[in-house]
């Protein structure tokens, strides 16, 4: 059994879609994070996409993803007796992780100011939508609601659609890694100084720098950058750069740009193939050797050439356009790219499954799942650390699967349980 | 700087990175409390330097809204690493520090001789972060791309936007900002917990298509184990319904109609009640058909026609305080403005820092992240300019004299 980084951490996990990847990353590294489910089990289990398909609490990918490595336990915090559980598990906890509402956990007599009292060096980190305080702070949020007050939903999109919100809860995502982050900030402070303390993160500020330079653009410039479709800033069609059709999908190409090869390799293998048309004539030769993205962003800067210049650019996206319709996505992207030609296949979830460079480095995950006799596939480590590697040691807990051995590590009887038991508290 | 000692007080970083997913990370460590040295070059500049946004009627390389915010609090050294003294300085940094980050391609690592066994002969329990693209083995290691070719080859161009339109993305460099670079800050943190016990440095390994692709999982896993394919979905949700953006009132700004949208879930029974409530219960809202998901769902097309003629009377602030005021989720699809002006929560809040640099003047800045109640962390200090503390980094951290720096700037390995 190798090293883990976080093996002497424990999360009390109280999370629901806002922060639950936040105590993935933890438990992937290691941490023992006890995931405390409400009686009836948590409503996560009811998100699909479901291993085959169907529709059952027992099934869910979804969940399955986001709760790795963990024990899961069940306990009712509204009820007395599930909160004296609870604040006997905080002795033994490093970490609580909660997104409830602002204020929920302190009507149950659980805030911070409680905790800390019960574990002094407590690290409680609550994930919401807007932070612990502030006009908004009891606002009601979903995903698509902290994606579009972020400012980066404004960005994307064409501009005959609504903006576009990004696929699979980039906002919950997003500030579940930025609570990771935080928390174990506040561990290394804790290993310092002893101190615990409160870790607030909004949704709304942990995206804010997805605005790429949205935000400085309009504290600059006083210019508001907008969402501007396939073609990018620039509304014309530019050789070379945006999305392609090929025989079997699209690749987005970006050739011309800082540290891939020219525009003229882009010909040489057009010429190659016999799909040069006349571009290795004038004007096109000529233009294909100048064909750059500072020389595209200079273009408004000589307007008196625009309308000759466009007339060629328009060919040479049409030639170039043809030319990768005549192939395969795959080999676009893996061709072009080894001849340092900056294509990216637009994947689909197949071509991800399919991909020879995620295969080669194993990264997709077997985890074995003995009470439905199966094997399930697995998202795989967002990163590798030699030492200390992540790892999948756990398959995603049953509800309450855990809960008659945390309690009896908490130092409970087996009277005491089942008392528990009959309050519904556990 | 508060006197509080920050977290990473004390912690030494040597920060090789460019562009956004390095030096992003180590701006966060900076606002922790690290000495950041971030290590440039004159031979190569940023491109981030280049691109802008720029102050108006400035546009030199010290003034880019986009490289200062990524290197708040950082100090700027310039090094030639194609000069044999230039890289005889890496390497006393790299021996310097604690963390040695670098978002360099495969290629350029092996060209350096700065790989982590390399890196480890020079600072033993170094921890040593690599942000290839592909990671340093397999078939496409050599492969090359910015955020804007990762998003397509990792698929959030496939599965964002709506059905109907080419695959565009989102607009943006996506995964550069948070998801690499935050993936990469827990990952540091991680491990140097792990030497704070055991002594040991490590080789972390971030390639940011692994990193790219675990936030779309449930995506990958329902191909992997069902065979299933997903596509685009526009802005709906299988399970919500309403779930979407709205057109509301235009704006007027600089004397020109401006597009105002709002974002709305509605995800149960009783938020769909709150919603029809909130709109006046208007008679279409109230067909009993509508009560469920199930029934919402069959006739999403007409419930979002309808809502759309609701919100394009109002304002979509005015759209936001009724529906919330009722408990529907819903806000703004805010643009830069509103976030630095208008927003008055994240005003409250004081998340945007106001820096003054020497060149660039007084801007905005990104704050921290995530906030901790006793180290809040803080921006120690706008960006460098380029080479702005070669002396000082010399003298303090490289022990270098006076007549050496000279030499060092005369063979250009201070460059």
């Amino acid at each position: 059994m190798t090293a883990a980084a976080l093996d002497d951490i424990r999360v009390l996990d109280l999370s629901g879609e806002i922060g639950v990847y936040a105590t993935k990353l933890l438990a992937d590294l290691g941490a023992d994070v006890m995931r405390i489910e409400p009686p009836g089990g948590d409503p996560m289990r009811m998100i699909g996409p479901f291993f085959g398909e169907r529709a059952s609490p027992d099934r869910s990918l979804y969940f399955w993803n986001l709760n790795t490595n963990k024990r899961s336990i069940t306990l009712d915090i509204t009820k007395p007796e599930g909160r004296a559980v609870f604040e006997k598990l905080v002795r033994s906890a490093d970490v609580v992780v909660e997104t409830f509402e602002p204020g929920y956990m302190e009507s149950l007599g659980l805030g911070y100011g409680r905790l800390s009292t019960i574990k002094p060096d407590i690290v409680m980190t609550s994930v919401t939508a807007f932070g612990q305080d502030g006009p908004h702070a009891h606002y009601k949020w979903c995903d698509i609601v902290g994606v579009a007050m972020s400012g980066m939903m404004t960005l994307a999109g064409d501009k005959e659609d609504p903006p576009n919100r990004p696929y699979g809860n980039q906002g919950y995502i997003g500030a579940a890694i930025q609570a990771a982050a935080g928390t174990l900030m506040a561990i290394v402070h804790r290993d310092n100084s002893g101190e615990g303390q409160h870790v607030d993160v909004s949704m709304q500020e942990a995206l804010s720098i997805n605005q790429e330079t949205a935000m400085q653009t309009y504290d600059m410039m006083k210019a508001i950058r907008t969402r501007t479709g396939a073609r990018g800033a620039l509304p014309i069609d530019i050789p070379g750069i945006g999305v392609y059709e090929c025989t079997d999908g699209q690749v987005f190409a970006y050739l011309g740009t800082p540290g891939g090869a020219p525009w003229t390799a882009m010909l040489d293998w057009m010429t190659r193939e016999g799909m040069a048309e006349d571009l290795n004539d004038e004007p096109y030769r000529e233009f294909i050797g100048n064909l750059n993205l500072s020389f595209l962003t200079g273009l408004v800067r000589e307007p008196e050439k625009l309308p000759e210049r466009l007339k060629i650019m328009a060919h040479l996206y049409e030639v170039f356009a043809k030319f990768c319709a005549s192939k395969s996505k795959w080999d676009l992207y893996q061709e072009g790219q080894q001849q340092r030609l900056m294509f990216g296949i637009v994947s689909t979830p197949e071509d991800l499954v399919k991909n020879p460079q995620l295969q080669h480095r194993q990264w997709l995950q077997k985890v074995e799942h003995e009470e439905i006799g199966a094997t399930v596939a697995y998202a795989g480590p967002p990163y590798r650390l030699s030492e200390t590697p992540w790892a999948i040691r756990r398959r995603p807990p049953l509800p309450g699967e855990h809960t008659i051995d945390v309690l009896f590590e908490a130092g409970y009887s087996t009277e005491q349980i089942d008392e528990l038991r009959a309050k519904g508290a556990v | 700087m508060s006197d509080k000692q920050q977290p990473l007080s004390g912690l030494k970083v040597a920060d090789f990175s460019w562009f956004g997913a390095g030096p992003i990370c180590a701006n966060n460590l900076a606002a922790f409390g690290a000495t950041v040295v971030r290590v440039e070059s004159e031979a190569h500049l940023d491109g981030l330097r280049l691109v802008g946004p720029f102050p108006p009627d400035k546009n030199t390389f010290n003034v880019s809204g986009y490289f200062n915010n990524y290197n708040a609090g950082k100090l700027g050294l310039t090094l030639n690493l194609n000069t044999e003294l230039g890289m005889d300085m890496a390497h006393r940094l790299i021996a310097w520090a604690d963390v040695f980050i670098t978002n360099h391609t495969p290629r350029i690592i092996e060209k350096w001789q700065l790989g982590y066994e390399q890196v480890r002969a020079l600072n033993e329990n170094v921890v040593a972060v690599y942000q290839p693209m592909q990671g340093f083995d397999g078939p496409h290691k050599y492969f090359m791309g910015f955020g804007a070719v990762l998003g397509p080859i990792t698929g959030y161009s496939h599965l964002s936007g709506f059905p109907h339109r080419a695959p565009m993305g989102l607009g943006t460099n996506y995964p550069d900002y948070v998801i690499n670079p935050g993936h990469t800050l827990v990952a540091i943190l991680a491990a140097l917990r792990y030497r704070r016990k055991t002594g040991k440095g490590q080789c972390i390994e971030l390639a940011q298509i692994e990193s790219s692709v675990a936030p779309l999982a449930p995506a990958v896993m329902d191909y992997a184990n069902n065979g299933c394919v997903q596509g685009r979905q526009g802005n709906r949700l299988t399970h919500a319904a309403p779930h979407g953006a709205f057109r509301c009132k235009d704006n007027e700004w600089n004397g020109q109609p401006e597009e105002r949208w709002i974002a709305l879930g509605v995800f149960d029974d009783a938020q769909w009640r709150a919603f029809v409530d909130a709109i006046d219960a208007p008679t279409w809202a109230t067909d009993a058909a509508l009560a469920t998901l199930d029934g919402r769902k069959q006739r999403e097309d007409e419930i979002e026609q309808k809502i759309g003629e609701w919100t394009r009377d109002r304002t979509a602030e005015e759209a936001m305080a009724l529906l919330q005021s009722k408990g529907v989720p819903a806000g703004v699809v805010q643009n830069a403005r509103d976030m630095l002006e208008s927003d008055e929560h994240l005003k409250a809040r004081g998340y945007y820092v106001y820096l003054d640099h020497p060149e660039a003047g007084h801007n905005a800045y990104d704050g921290p992240p995530f906030r901790l109640s006793k180290t809040p962390g803080e921006l120690q200090g706008p960006a460098p300019m380029l080479g702005q503390h070669n002396e000082q980094i010399c003298k303090d951290i490289l022990g270098m004299s006076d007549e050496q720096i000279a030499d060092a700037i005369v063979a250009q390995a201070l460059y």
